[in-house]
């Protein structure tokens, strides 16, 4: 296909994908927000460290200072995160950018995808939405989850699955990777800086971690209802079996790009992107053995974040018409 | 959606009230009764009840919003998009109007592609005086570069539309071709589906044409012209091998100027519907006169083009050079025959407005037959005669620039103001050549829904039917654009300028 449009269908799968996390990631911060066990910088920073916007925000919203009452305003977090126009992560920004890519590649993906997609982007600039978020925020983010999982769902059910869905679908998988990744790493950043511990609250913590991940439910089963930060970090990097683990996107992604590009198919291009994506799996896989705590599952999850944003330039350059 | 109910007139019908136009021909009623083909569905229609028509319209505009057709608005930096403005209620159009429709317009695409053969190589019509040499000169878009060329498979006009107008006697008359990179007929197989959505009960009465096989046959005539003759998807083997795109087929491709192009949705809509790839300037490059996609494979060949990108942009080495919407390259692999581009360049002088009074000629000379399609009377400034006629009768006249088109670049006479005639006039007198001027004709109206007074209006139309032509001949699609000013007294039906479109039913049979 088109290196431009196999560019597009790449970005579409990653923000949509970002628009999701984003929705889930506010909404069960929100939930934890409520508990009010949590002082709320507590709460509502983590969002914007794991977005990668704590500097911008620093800057644009708390007049440069670390202590101003902003980190921990549900509201304007929120506001940044969901309609700020200038932070490259809100979830307007999200939506325009899945809606700017699908219209790129209208006629790459199915009718009924692009009409989800479509239709999310005029719901979400609609004056109706507006009045939505301020009385019924909860709803809000619902009705995004909703449309973004049901435009991921049309996909698979309505396109042809050969090489422009494998694109969105490595870009979706990479996404998710780097999404769990941050997540779990500021939250077990979270812990190693508290001073008391105190079992009710992180147990409070995890689940919600778990539940931005729509991980809850999966993990108990898992554990059978006992939850320790060692378990959670396992389970959100090494289970195979559920779709937002690690170990599951970085294979996947694999997977994905092995169908577009064989291993053995010396005289195509993204060879080197699939051999840097077989050494992170391998490395992944390895680490299941690793003791879990203190500092370790930051370097982990660091060089997981490192290796799929350089996975990300190679590909950029060998398949997607970056180079 | 409508169950009709077949009550007796009453208040609150459709129909009622009806308000004809005087000295216009109405395309559905007659002395205030539906024109004999047509008395079914309009009694189906008129059972309709206002509220009722006016909650489908909400649907539908809402419908087409959601699924995203819609065009961008020129001068508009953010990319705003509208909806084409669009009236459920059909243009209806009889078995035997359409059948003499056919074969005039056959007609005339087999003598415009004979001219456009003839301009670009002996340019006998030229030396037999019936087009005479300064009108040849003069016409922007005549490329003398492009002389001795033949187009792969013999092919130029391979996509047209035709516009055509019908006058107060009911007579349909050519307005003006369409040969360049005619628009709009993805709106008219969109239209369709909302029809048949809407009212599935008239809809089945009225025994319509189908027009949603438009993109096979045009991938056809695509393929038929491809330089390269290849097995699989390409070739006569008849066997469709469903495995995609290969090496080794033909590969035909949309060349769109990009989102921001005005007719996007259509480019991305006719690449969709054949299944090709819609492809944008940077993806494709030339080496050694072949012309190549970049892909995630590596390059991979392209035989056949369908360039929605207006010809002055094509190719910065020979067209306009700051063109960023171009392939460098592009027209040396198209002389040297290894692809196929639809439209040919070059076709702009056969729609030029200065031309086109001399098409019946045409007809004439080159197949020997009288034309089958009436025209407007023209008068061509760079006649004295006629310059001298247009001057003293501006008032009533329309005045065209002839490389100008969307309805820019015209005085309308009967409703212009002294200084714009005045402007008019110096613009004619310093380049006659640039200007032809008609009478206005009064546009055959159409009953058209009016939501801000919740009736139904006349309203004037007009109405582009689109023709395809391969190696083996021309093909009309049994329908076509019906566009309609929707702006109470107005003429102009160009969508940047008030219009709206509506369906067109081509009825099979003859008798209802």
């Amino acid at each position: 296909m088109i290196s431009r449009v196999a560019d597009h269908c790449f970005w579409f799968g990653r923000y949509v994908e970002r628009a999701e996390a984003t929705a889930r990631a506010l909404s069960a911060t929100m939930s934890l927000g409520l508990d009010g066990e949590l002082p709320p910088a507590q709460v509502w920073r983590p969002i914007l460290v794991v977005a990668g916007e704590e500097d911008e925000f620093r800057t644009r919203v708390a007049e440069d200072q670390d202590d101003h009452h902003a980190w921990g305003d549900a509201e304007l977090v929120q506001r940044f995160m969901v309609w700020d126009q200038d932070n490259g992560v809100s979830l307007a920004r999200s939506i325009g950018g899945a809606r700017w890519n699908a219209q790129m590649i209208r006629e790459v993906l199915s009718l009924e995808a692009w009409e989800a997609v479509n239709e999310l982007h005029l719901w979400s600039t609609s004056p109706d939405t507006q009045a939505l978020y301020a009385q019924q925020r909860d709803a809000f983010y619902h009705q995004v989850r909703r449309s973004t999982q049901l435009t991921l769902g049309l996909l698979r059910s309505t396109m042809l699955h050969d090489e422009p869905l494998d694109f969105v679908w490595l870009g979706v998988l990479l996404e998710r990777v780097s999404q769990t990744a941050r997540m779990l790493d500021v939250h077990h950043h979270a812990f190693a800086n508290l001073t008391e511990r105190n079992e009710i609250i992180e147990t409070a913590v995890w689940l919600t971690l778990l539940r931005a991940l729509s991980g809850s439910e999966a993990y108990m089963k898992r554990s059978a209802g006992r939850i320790s930060s060692e378990a959670v970090a396992r389970f959100l990097i090494s289970e195979r079996a559920f779709p937002r683990s690690i170990a599951y996107c970085v294979r996947s992604a694999y997977d994905r790009l092995a169908v577009i590009r064989p291993p053995d198919a010396d005289a195509l291009p993204g060879g080197v992107s699939l051999e840097q994506l077989r050494v992170l799996d391998t490395w992944v896989d390895a680490r299941i053995k690793d003791p879990l705590v203190g500092a370790s599952v930051h370097d982990l999850l660091t060089h997981v974040v490192d290796e799929v944003h350089a996975i990300c330039g190679t590909l950029g350059k060998e398949l997607l018409g970056a180079g | 959606m409508f169950q009709s109910q077949s009550q007796g007139p009453g208040p609150g019908r459709l129909f009622e009230k009806y308000p004809a136009l005087d000295g216009t021909f109405d395309e559905m009623f007659e002395a205030g009764a539906p024109r004999p083909p047509f008395a079914r569905v309009a009694r189906l229609l008129d059972a309709i009840a206002k509220e009722d028509l006016a909650k489908a319209q909400a649907l539908a505009e809402r419908a087409l919003l959601q699924q995203g057709v819609t065009f961008s608005v020129y001068g508009d930096a953010r990319g705003t998009e509208k909806i084409f403005p669009f009236c459920l209620l059909p243009r209806l159009i009889a078995h035997a109007d359409w059948t003499r429709l056919e074969r005039g317009l056959q007609q005339r695409l087999r003598a415009l592609g004979m001219f456009l053969d003839d301009i670009y190589g002996e340019q006998k019509i030229v030396a037999a005086g019936i087009v005479p040499a300064e009108m040849l000169a003069g016409a922007t878009a005549y490329h003398p570069m492009l002389r001795g060329l033949k187009p792969p498979g013999g092919v130029r006009i391979h996509i047209s539309g035709i516009d055509l107008i019908r006058d107060p006697a009911g007579t349909w008359r050519v307005l003006e071709d369409n040969l360049r990179t005619p628009s709009g007929v993805s709106y008219v197989l969109e239209n369709r589906q909302i029809s048949k959505r809407m009212f599935p009960r008239v809809f089945d009465a009225a025994r319509v044409h189908r027009v949603d096989h438009y993109p096979t046959r045009l991938a056809e005539a695509l393929r038929s012209v491809s330089p390269t003759r290849r097995t699989g998807l390409g070739g006569n083997s008849g066997v469709i091998n469903l495995a995609g795109p290969h090496e080794g087929e033909t590969n035909a491709v949309v060349l769109t100027p990009g989102p921001f192009n005005s007719a996007y949705f259509e480019h991305s809509f006719l690449a969709r519907t054949m299944g090709l790839e819609l492809v944008q300037a940077p993806d494709l490059f030339v080496d050694q006169d072949t012309v190549f996609c970049r892909t995630t494979r590596g390059p991979r060949r392209v035989d056949v083009i369908y360039r929605r990108t207006d010809e002055a942009f094509l190719d910065p080495d020979v067209f306009r050079a700051d063109s960023t919407l171009g392939v460098r390259g592009l027209m040396r692999a198209y002389a040297a025959g290894n692809v196929a581009l639809a439209n040919a360049p070059g076709n702009g002088v056969a729609d030029d407005k200065a031309i086109y009074p001399f098409v019946p000629e045409m007809v004439k000379f080159y197949l020997g037959e009288e034309a089958l399609l009436e025209q407007v009377k023209t008068f061509v400034c760079l006649r004295d005669d006629d310059r001298q006629y247009v001057l003293e009768h501006l008032g009533e006249m329309v005045v065209k620039a002839v490389d100008e088109a969307g309805g820019y670049g015209m005085l309308m006479g009967p409703q212009s103001t002294a200084e714009q005639r005045d402007e008019f006039r110096r613009r004619i007198i310093a380049e006659p050549r640039r200007y032809i001027a008609q009478h206005r004709v009064e546009l055959s109206s159409c009953p058209t829904w009016i939501g801000e007074r919740h009736r139904v209006e006349p309203r004037r139309v007009d109405l582009r039917p689109y023709i395809l032509t391969s190696r083996s001949g021309s093909w009309v699609l049994p329908g076509g654009l019906t566009r309609v000013a929707l702006v109470d007294g107005s003429y102009v039906v160009n969508s940047s300028q008030g219009g709206g479109s509506k369906d067109t039913w081509v009825m099979k049979d003859a008798a209802p």
